[in-house]
């Protein structure tokens, strides 16, 4: 009899196209936090869906405090003692703090119908164990992000789950939350016999609260349950991704006397911004760091005339300007942003990469009585198409067939194609392919290094380290540090986390 | 082992212009009088104002959007029209360019409150719908203009090519390939494609979006006009109840003729000649149930589970080329 | 007293207070028991069109065809007494259960397809008025029992009608469906929030499925009501419909992304509707203002609704994820 709570044994999952998970393993011991990691297309998430009920494997088994388990549905998974807790928030939010733990199995009274004080009094017992102090009668809409995760826990105690999946439970919460949240898993764990398998790509957190780490890479496991105090942050990384962490080589800073091209002052947003106050010097790649929730996209797309600024100024080649529209933005000023989220805000999906690749350019391109055909978008993009070395078998594939990484190059190739002077770019290559990622850095030197001035929004450290000039720090919505890169990673990441955790 | 089908042929409109042929045969054959002049020449002025009222819709549509009030609309442009040729004695040509103003003008109205209000067209046509057609009864009293200049009334009674033809017909494939042309060939239908498709990806690229919808809006009241002028000049007459109470007549083909015609309920997709099929479509099997005698009560059954099938078929169809697309 | 504020229901209840209080001043005849009994009346008809109309509001969808059930179902009702000599009780069951199979049919459609209510509905809403049509072929059913004309017409006592008993009842249970029931909550927890309540184990499919059908049979016992009212049955029962269920939830300060429905809100809803349409017959207005002011009114009840929840949404933003 093992002391495993969960054993996923030569697991297999096939997708059309792509094998997902190859022969992958996973155990997690009872009373441990158990780390998962992997890069984004190694095999994470599909292993997490096998395990809540999503998905089914096609080969191998999934056994539950020593009995095998097949699950059809998310239902099934729960009643085995299983609770997710996601990334997103899944509380009805209309719905009482009390009502939405009790959901599955709502208190009744004599006539059938909702006792509402019974689910007021068993909601709050389990509130309580959490140490809790929240009213079971609150509407969840009100609560912070925080509390309403803390609440999913409960409820996931609630149902009596003995393995808890926390899947980046700490990505919109501040460290005092996030220090709140993992006292009280350590107490859980203790206390309450559960056991937690631990999804986050932060790994001063992996080595922060748990004692034991698999990792996926490519669909197979690069090491499995493997005892934390072995491991340090390079073995880990080298883990997952296979080879040693790049720190990227960049450029030699060429700051000296440059000349204000963009100066932000003393702006104030609709969003919350509190008197950002920053400058983008000429060609230069001004870097923006902040946890998330740091409202950094937010203060660009104020800056596009998305979101409304309240009050400050904000100055180009020395005169006071007003966006009002990311069209003006464009047009105007040649200021492009290249999106976080490509496939919702950066490409249309359901188009083909002409139109796309296209998109920012039309207006430039149309001749009288507003004639554009496909030959003259296409002489004026493939050129850019082209350099970036986008692999698609013709102009009129559908973007949503491309890879993440041929997505992000056409993403990027409209912003080339339409000529900017500045370029707000955010999360460049987030769950792009190693090679893509490379590329995309060197072209973003390249375009600082031919005159494109850049504020480049990134949460991955080593990225920017690698590449930014200057760093801004960021949090809650106001700018709280300002430093010159040097390019040496420990330097810098202590100073950033310095300016983050005053 | 793998044929080469050319593009073409895997399209809808291929399909649908199969089907029509199809119909077409099948009805000349089976009955009487589906093929003579009389009947042709009927269809040919009916389909004309089916493929305006659907290309309407499909302007909407297009913005992932909804326009209940076509019908409402396009039947006040043409009592405005009515009341300027009779009652004010407006020339014929001033007339109609009022009537295509004063629609346009109650397209921008629907597309300024969906836009500014962030409301669903949905609801801000379905209000008005019953505030056009409300004004219009009001200010008209519920009269026809049945004394239209002659010019005019000859118009919707021409025959053309051997009788067979009406120039509505014409004019109306005429605005099918205007507006192709406005899709595939210009700037700005590339904009409103771009927008309907994905309204915040379009607005950071550079397209103002709201303002594109608010043209969609135009576009489709304009259209309408165009379909209610075309039903006065067939009728003889404006009369305020010739597209049925609130204008709900022509919700059916203005819904059919797109969604058979393969354009996406939700946005980013127009096919201007699958529209036209539809439409097409629609009145043959609309005539046909007629001339085999299912009776004109049965029809509105028949084309609803049309309508059904139809978007049934569309959703197999999304289903089952979404499974061999790569997972990316 | 800030709560009872935010109620859906006290802001209306005021402005219904108000206003009847205003307009009897004016008018007196406005509160006299004729009035008061046609007012009524016509609360009792729309009321239960409008509750069929929430209960899909509230999954967050919504049902074109709802007239066209009633309709159907009151032509049923009515022809199967006239031209079959069925006893009223077994053509009300029947009646009953054509609604339930109306709303089963496009419920099911709706979930197993993954096609949105709207055109679904849209499609049935012509097959059943087809059905309507080609059955009756556009003409009346005059024969109907005595005991049916007399519930639509007769009074309790005073200006109070008999037909109100079944909406208010009707009302009853809807308010202890949504606020007292699983299913109720289960509703409107999928219309708050689709995946969120398949995570938590809410069958979509059984969600779907009863709305629809509970709309259906609402929607049938609108048009039975009607055809009391009325004394026959007519094809065009239902057709003007559409709006005033969209209305009176709307009012009641539902919104159409679902999840928010307010029962005695949306009651309050129907009432204002009937109180305004009286007063213009009253104050001599031509009645095709009403439809004028219906659709004004829906469109500044949405806005207030969206505005409101944009409000609320603004105040938590500060604490929520981006």
């Amino acid at each position: 009899m093992s002391n495993h709570i969960l054993e996923l044994n030569n697991v297999t999952k096939n997708f059309p196209g792509v094998k997902a998970l190859d022969d992958a393993n996973f155990k997690l011991k009872k009373g441990s936090i158990h780390a998962l990691l992997g890069e984004n297309g190694a095999g994470k998430s599909t292993m997490i869906k096998i395990i809540t009920g999503v998905y089914k494997q096609d080969s191998g088994d999934l056994i539950i405090d020593n009995n095998k388990k097949s699950f059809s549905s998310p239902n099934e998974a729960n009643k085995s003692g299983i609770s997710v807790v996601h990334q997103e928030r899944n509380l009805i939010r209309r719905f009482s703090v009390g009502e939405n733990l009790m959901l599955n199995n709502l208190p009744k009274n004599n006539f059938g119908l909702i006792n509402y004080d019974q689910v007021s009094e068993q909601s709050k017992k389990w509130l309580d164990i959490m140490e809790l102090d929240i009213n079971p009668n609150t509407i969840v809409s009100e609560l912070t992000v925080a509390k309403m995760q803390l609440c999913e826990i409960a409820k996931a105690l609630s149902l009596e789950s003995k393995i808890l999946l926390l899947d980046e439970p700490t990505s919109s919460l501040s460290p005092q939350d996030t220090k709140n949240l993992f006292s009280l898993l350590k107490r859980l764990v203790k206390e309450q016999d559960v056991s937690i398998v631990f999804v986050s790509h932060k790994l001063e957190e992996v080595f922060e609260i748990c004692d034991e780490v698999t990792v996926l890479r490519d669909g197979k496991n690069a090491c499995v349950s493997e005892n934390i105090k072995n491991l340090d942050r390079q073995k880990l990384v080298k883990l997952m991704i296979g080879r040693d962490e790049q720190i990227i080589k960049s450029k030699e800073n060429q700051n000296e006397n440059k000349e204000n091209l963009l100066d932000l002052v003393n702006i104030n947003t609709d969003l919350g911004h509190k008197e950002i106050s920053l400058n983008l010097k000429k060609g230069e790649i001004l870097g923006l760091y902040g946890l998330v929730g740091a409202g950094r996209t937010e203060l660009i797309k104020c800056l596009l005339g998305l979101d409304r600024i309240i009050s400050g100024k904000l100055v180009l080649n020395n005169e006071v300007i007003k966006i009002h529209s990311p069209k003006e933005a464009l047009e105007k000023y040649k200021i492009g942003y290249i999106s976080e989220d490509r496939k919702k805000e950066g490409l249309i999906l359901m188009h083909d990469v002409l139109t796309n690749a296209g998109i920012t350019v039309w207006s430039k391109l149309k001749k009288i009585l507003s004639f554009l055909n496909n030959g003259i978008i296409y002489n004026k993009v493939d050129p850019y198409v082209k350099k970036l070395e986008v692999k698609t078998p013709s102009y009129k594939q559908l973007v949503s067939n491309l890879s993440g990484g041929n997505q992000q190059k056409i993403s990027v190739a409209k912003w080339l194609a339409a000529g900017t002077d500045i370029l707000f770019i955010d999360e460049p290559t987030v769950g792009i392919d190693i090679k893509t990622k490379a590329y995309l850095h060197e072209l973003i030197i390249n375009l600082s290094k031919n005159g494109t001035s850049i504020i480049l929004i990134t949460s991955d450290m080593p990225e920017m380290i690698g590449l930014a000039d200057r760093i801004i720090t960021m949090k809650d919505f106001k700018v709280v540090g300002e430093t010159i890169n040097n390019h040496n990673y420990d330097d810098m990441s202590a100073s950033i986390m310095a300016n983050i955790h005053e | 082992m793998k044929t080469k089908i050319p593009d073409f042929v895997k399209t809808n409109q291929f399909g649908l212009l199969l089907l029509v042929i199809v119909f077409v045969l099948l009805f000349t054959f089976t009955t009487d009088g589906f093929s003579s002049r009389f009947n042709i020449y009927a269809l040919s002025r009916v389909v004309a104002i089916d493929i305006m009222i659907g290309l309407a819709m499909m302007v909407v549509i297009l913005t992932g959007g909804l326009n209940l009030s076509l019908g409402a609309l396009g039947v006040s442009a043409a009592m405005f029209g009515g009341w300027c040729m009779e009652s004010m004695g407006i020339p014929i040509s001033i007339s109609i360019v009022l009537i295509l103003l004063f629609g346009s003008l109650l397209g921008w109205i629907n597309g300024f409150v969906t836009v500014k209000t962030g409301v669903h067209s949905f609801i801000v046509t379905l209000a008005t719908m019953s505030i056009y057609f409300g004004f219009m009864t009001l200010l008209t009293e519920a009269e026809a203009f049945r004394k239209l200049p002659e010019t005019f009334t000859d118009f919707g009674s021409m025959k053309l090519f051997n009788k067979y033809v009406s120039p509505l017909l014409l004019l109306s494939i005429f605005t099918c390939f205007i507006l192709f042309y406005l899709f595939k060939f210009t700037d700005i239908g590339r904009k409103l494609i771009a927008a309907g498709a994905n309204p915040d990806a379009a607005e950071l690229s550079g397209i103002s979006v709201n303002r594109m919808f608010i043209y969609c809006h135009m576009l489709s009241g304009f259209l309408a006009a165009v379909a209610g002028i075309m039903l006065t000049a067939r009728i003889g007459a404006a009369i305020p109840s010739m597209a049925g109470h609130l204008g709900f007549d022509w919700l059916l083909p203005a819904f059919l003729a797109p969604v058979i015609g393969g354009t996406l309920l939700s946005g980013g997709k127009v096919t201007v000649f699958g529209t036209m099929l539809g439409a097409v479509l629609v009145t043959l099997i609309n005539n046909g149930l007629y001339l085999i005698d299912v009776g004109e009560f049965w029809v509105r059954f028949f084309l609803g589970l049309i309508l059904l099938f139809a978007v049934l078929l569309d959703r197999a169809r999304e289903y089952f080329t979404s499974k061999n697309s790569i997972v990316s | 007293m800030n709560d009872l504020l935010k109620k859906d229901w006290f802001g209306l209840g005021i402005v219904i207070i108000f206003g009847s209080i205003l307009i009897s001043i004016f008018k007196p005849a406005f509160i006299s028991p004729f009035n008061l009994y046609v007012l009524m009346l016509s609360v009792s008809l729309m009321l239960v069109v409008a509750m069929s109309q929430m209960i899909i509001i509230a999954i967050g969808q919504m049902n074109l065809s709802v007239g066209a059930i009633g309709g159907l179902v009151a032509i049923s009702f009515t022809g199967l007494m006239e031209v079959y000599d069925l006893s009223i009780f077994l053509s009300m069951c029947i009646g009953l259960g054509i609604g339930v199979i109306c709303g089963f049919i496009n419920g099911y459609i709706t979930v197993k397809t993954g096609i949105s209510a709207f055109i679904i509905t849209l499609a049935t809403l012509y097959i059943f008025k087809g059905m309507n049509l080609g059955i009756t072929e556009a003409q009346p059913f005059y024969d109907i029992p005595d005991a049916v004309k007399y519930f639509g017409n007769a009074k309790i006592f005073g200006p109070i009608p008999f037909l109100v008993i079944i909406p208010v009842i009707i009302t009853f249970f809807m308010w202890i469906l949504m606020n007292r029931t699983t299913l109720g909550r289960y509703m409107l927890a999928y219309g708050n929030n689709v995946q969120s309540s398949e995570l938590m184990g809410i069958s979509s499919t059984k969600i779907v499925v009863y709305a629809h059908i509970i709309s259906g049979l609402l929607a049938a016992i609108g048009g039975m009501l009607v055809v009391c009212r009325l004394q026959l049955g007519t094809p065009n029962i239902g057709d003007s419909w559409l709006l005033p269920s969209f209305a009176a939830p709307v009012i009641g300060g539902a919104i159409l992304a679902g999840g928010k429905v307010d029962v005695i809100a949306t009651a309050f809803g129907v009432i204002l509707v009937a109180i305004i349409s009286q007063t213009l017959v009253i104050f001599k207005i031509d009645p095709f203002f009403v439809q004028i002011f219906l659709g004004f009114m829906i469109l500044i009840a949405v806005f207030i609704n969206r505005y409101r929840e944009y409000r609320e949404e603004r105040r938590n933003k500060v604490f929520s994820n981006e």
